[in-house]
């Protein structure tokens, strides 16, 4: 098993004096998937990811990538992955194209007219100086980079950032083709929605700790939304009653808002079951909050309240 | 609720740079007063007065002259004109490059507002510096027992204060046209330097002495303060075109647009942007200079390296073949009346020969410094200021190591300064060449060899700094500050017959203190200093693997 895993870490946990910004995280991200890094700011994302790449050592624990130990074969791994920092800096001074030509030089072995391709596809201008592009650009050109080398493992800290929703899309594209030719991609994420769209599991963080671990459909299912109903006439108070997973209905005249926790299906029928025309309904994601309130009551469920 | 303003933030970062700068000259000031009141001095009286002049030593000089002349009106007054034209060149062209400035002007504060609270908080920061400084040269003597009746210490404060906001007012107001922080105190400094050198040699040539007045040091110690009390003359002069640099930097700043993130243009990109060169270039360096590690950081002080190659090869080495040929005469009558102890603060040789002129003018104090420039410059950002840019943790997740970042860089640093070291090399000799000085060619290839390793020992200590810390200002606080003091001791522990053994303790002894330029390579001498910067690189591949890389 610890073989197979592309990213395997082992109760690692680093401290910076008093602030224990990541304490013992065990994580196991299988070949082939596409794990998703979920936290608010400040939970631990970029340490442990930045504790992956060694720039940083841990305090205690350790963490391998694709079987090989993250400090002992640092250089070695790093043929094996690509890396997008978060809050990306570049050269300013230098071209994209220079800029890619340098890190190409430095790995070996980067097909060219793949980054011609990834660029055409994220639309990306290689010609400018990176300190002339706007943060958007700029960190197209960060994504090339990453994705230069076609990695058995990518690693990206909050990859999203700055780009527009088509090139994100593009983006989204690219990383289930390099998923689909069997390499991985471990990215991290504040946004709730962005992980859903290309994660299989997710892993969500929160001052330092792991609290869970699912997969997107179940993280899904289980998510909280906000539903507002708006009906042909005035809405009945007993539409919802007893439909499993609604909770706090809220009712003014032709308008129902309630939270819901379950599958959409189950709600829908109900809506049309006990009225004649359904006008609108509107969705809302639970936020990251609303999650983290989840799990938390979840685990004091279980083990009591939280400390 | 201080730091609220921009005159808080500025006073913030900027006044431990200052006040260790103040506090290490008045350190100077006691060491130096220490090591002239051990000595016999009366054979500086009879120099001429143009000789001492040059040398900041008034006329009828007492141990409280020579102390006051030497280290607060040399090396004082440069170092506090250099942080000057420092904080000036960065005070809007530095918030620029940073790419700061445009969230500062997001707040309800004018340019105008921006460019005076900073201009305010520099100010404020030099009457600091030179308040203490002065206070120490009111202490000192006590402390020491010597008397310094007659000496004007305020007058020369004065003097030192507005010569200091004179370059940092020519620093602010080139930064402020031009956003360009480079530039701004590039210029500053060839200004203060050419002017130091102008106001400095040109009285020694007969008939050129009135030439001395176009620069702008003549008015900081041509009416040498520290004896004849303040020349308000002189104040007036400067004080007039600091204003009047202050209005110019008002009008500009307000005039441009500013820029985004300023990223400089360089003589490549500008053969690129070109279409007639554009294929060529784009082939050759363009591909070229990002081949490895080590050219790219090459290529990145390439405008330092042309600054400061210039200098040393036409300034230092050719320009000074001629003068020496011009102003022979006057030395030669001196010469004689040099005594040994004199020669070691000099740099060493007799001063009426090619090969001792040489050392002191250009190997002297401007050779280490220029060199020292270029190598504390690579050092202390070849690591440090990736991680502060960000860049490194890009940088090492290719697949290279730690080591092979540290050497790369160190590679490029060994390259740029070896450069400095042939144009030296040519420049020297040329000059000799052209002044009929007729210098043995391998002893100017003795001393070039020497200026560079010594430059290379101070730039490894800072990359070791840099490695240790990943702070570039302690890096180059932390070189630059032992090398002042090596130099320091070199220059004058030799002066003290019971204390000239400790020169040797002295990095710099092993510079120069083999007389390069006359006697030729002292090999343990450049064995010494090629081995500490070995040790000094290793302790950097050491330091840099062993810690957690700096987020920002």
């Amino acid at each position: 098993m610890p073989n197979k895993a592309a990213i395997l870490t082992k109760d690692l946990t680093k401290h910076y004096g008093e602030v224990r910004a990541l304490t013992d995280l065990n994580l196991t991200v299988q070949k082939d998937e596409v794990f998703g890094f979920l936290g608010p700011n400040g939970a631990g994302k970029t340490t442990a990811i930045r504790t992956l790449l060694d720039e940083i050592r841990p305090t205690a624990g350790q963490a391998s990538i694709v079987g090989l130990d993250t400090h002992d074969k640092s250089v070695e791994i790093r043929r094996h992955i690509g890396y997008l920092p978060g809050d990306l800096a570049l050269y300013p001074g230098l071209t994209g194209k220079d800029l890619l030509s340098y890190f190409a030089n430095l790995r070996g072995g980067v097909d060219w007219s793949y980054v011609d391709l990834l660029a055409e596809r994220l639309n990306a201008d290689l010609s400018k100086k990176v300190g002339n592009l706007s943060s958007g650009n700029r960190q197209k050109i960060g994504l090339i980079q990453a994705f230069m080398s076609r990695p058995e493992v990518l690693i990206m800290d909050e990859p999203s950032t700055g780009l527009d929703p088509l090139v994100q899309r593009e983006f989204q594209t690219i990383l289930r083709e390099l998923v689909a030719e069997g390499n991985t991609v471990f990215l991290s994420s504040h946004t709730l929605s962005e992980v859903q769209r290309v994660a299989d599991r997710v892993g969500i963080i929160r001052n330092g700790k792991l609290i869970t671990v699912e997969t997107v459909s179940s993280l899904r299912s289980k998510a909280m939304r906000k539903v507002e109903f708006e009906f042909g006439s005035d809405a009945d108070s007993s539409v919802f009653e007893g439909v499993a997973g609604v909770s706090n209905v809220a009712i003014e005249g032709r308008r129902i808002v309630l939270s819901f926790d379950g599958t959409m299906d189950v709600l829908l029928k109900a809506a049309m079951d006990h009225h004649d025309t359904v006008v609108d309904i509107t969705t809302h994601e639970a936020d990251l909050e609303d999650i983290f309130l989840t799990y938390y009551i979840d685990q004091s469920d279980e083990a009591g309240p939280a400390s | 609720m201080m730091r609220h303003s921009v005159f808080a933030k500025s006073i913030q970062d900027r006044w431990r740079g200052m006040f260790i700068a103040s506090v290490a000259l008045s350190v100077s000031f006691l060491f130096g007063m220490a090591v002239y009141k051990d000595i016999d001095i009366s054979f500086y009286n009879d120099f001429p007065e143009a000789m001492q002049a040059m040398m900041g030593i008034s006329e009828g000089a007492g141990v409280g002259s020579l102390a006051y002349g030497a280290i607060y009106g040399v090396y004082g007054a440069l170092v506090l004109a250099v942080m000057a034209l420092m904080a000036g060149a960065g005070s809007i062209a530095g918030e620029e490059r940073n790419g700061t400035l445009g969230l500062l002007l997001g707040n309800p504060k004018s340019r105008s507002h921006l460019l005076i609270s900073k201009t305010t908080a520099l100010l404020l920061l030099l009457v600091l510096a030179i308040v203490v400084m002065g206070i120490a040269g009111r202490i000192v003597p006590v402390l020491l027992g010597v008397e310094v009746g007659g000496m004007e210490t305020e007058s020369l404060m004065l003097h030192l204060l507005i010569n200091s906001i004179f370059y940092g007012m020519l620093a602010t107001a080139i930064g402020a046209w031009t956003g360009n922080s480079g530039l701004a105190s590039g210029v500053s400094a060839g200004v203060m330097i050419v002017g130091l050198l102008g106001s400095g040699l040109l009285p020694l040539v007969s008939g050129a002495e009135d030439f001395a007045k176009i620069f702008p040091w003549y008015y900081f110690d041509g009416s040498q303060p520290a004896v004849n009390g303040v020349d308000w003359g002189h104040i007036a002069v400067l004080a007039g075109a600091s204003g009047l640099f202050f209005v110019v930097a008002l009008f500009g700043v307000n005039r441009r647009d500013m820029k985004a993130q300023a990223v400089g243009l360089t003589l490549v990109d500008r053969l690129r942007a070109n279409p007639l060169t554009q294929k060529v270039v784009e082939r050759v360096p363009g591909t070229a200079k990002v081949s490895h590690i080590w050219v790219k950081t090459a290529s990145e002080y390439q405008m330092l390296l042309i600054a400061a190659g210039y200098y040393m090869f036409l300034v230092g080495g050719v320009a000074m073949g001629p003068i020496y040929t011009a102003i022979d005469d006057t030395l030669l009558t001196l010469a004689d009346q040099l005594p040994d102890t004199l020669m070691a603060l000099a740099g060493g040789g007799d001063i009426s020969t090619p090969e001792g002129y040489y050392s002191v003018e250009t190997f002297g104090m401007m050779g280490p410094i220029i060199f020292l420039m270029i190598t504390v410059t690579i050092g202390s950002r070849a690591l440090a200021g990736e991680e502060s840019k960000r860049t490194m943790g890009l940088l090492l997740a290719n697949p290279i190591s730690r080591r092979r970042v540290v050497i790369e860089k160190m590679a490029a640093m060994v390259v740029l300064t070896s450069v400095m070291g042939l144009l030296t090399f040519a420049g020297t000799l040329i000059g000799s060449l052209i002044g009929g000085l007729g210098m043995a060619t391998e002893n100017i290839a003795a001393v070039s060899l020497q200026v560079t390793l010594i430059g290379l020992t101070f730039g490894a200590l800072a990359l070791a700094i840099s490695a240790a810390t990943g702070q570039v200002k302690l890096a180059v606080f932390g070189s630059v500050g032992p090398a002042l003091i090596f130099y320091l001791m070199n220059a004058f522990l030799p002066l003290s017959d019971s204390l000239a053994g400790y020169a040797k303790l002295s990095v710099f002894h092993y510079y120069s203190g083999g007389d390069p330029l006359v006697n030729g390579l002292n090999l343990g001498h450049a064995a010494l200093l090629a081995g500490l910067t070995v040790v000094l690189v290793v302790a950097a591949v050491g330091l840099f693997d062993r810690r957690d890389l700096r987020q920002s």
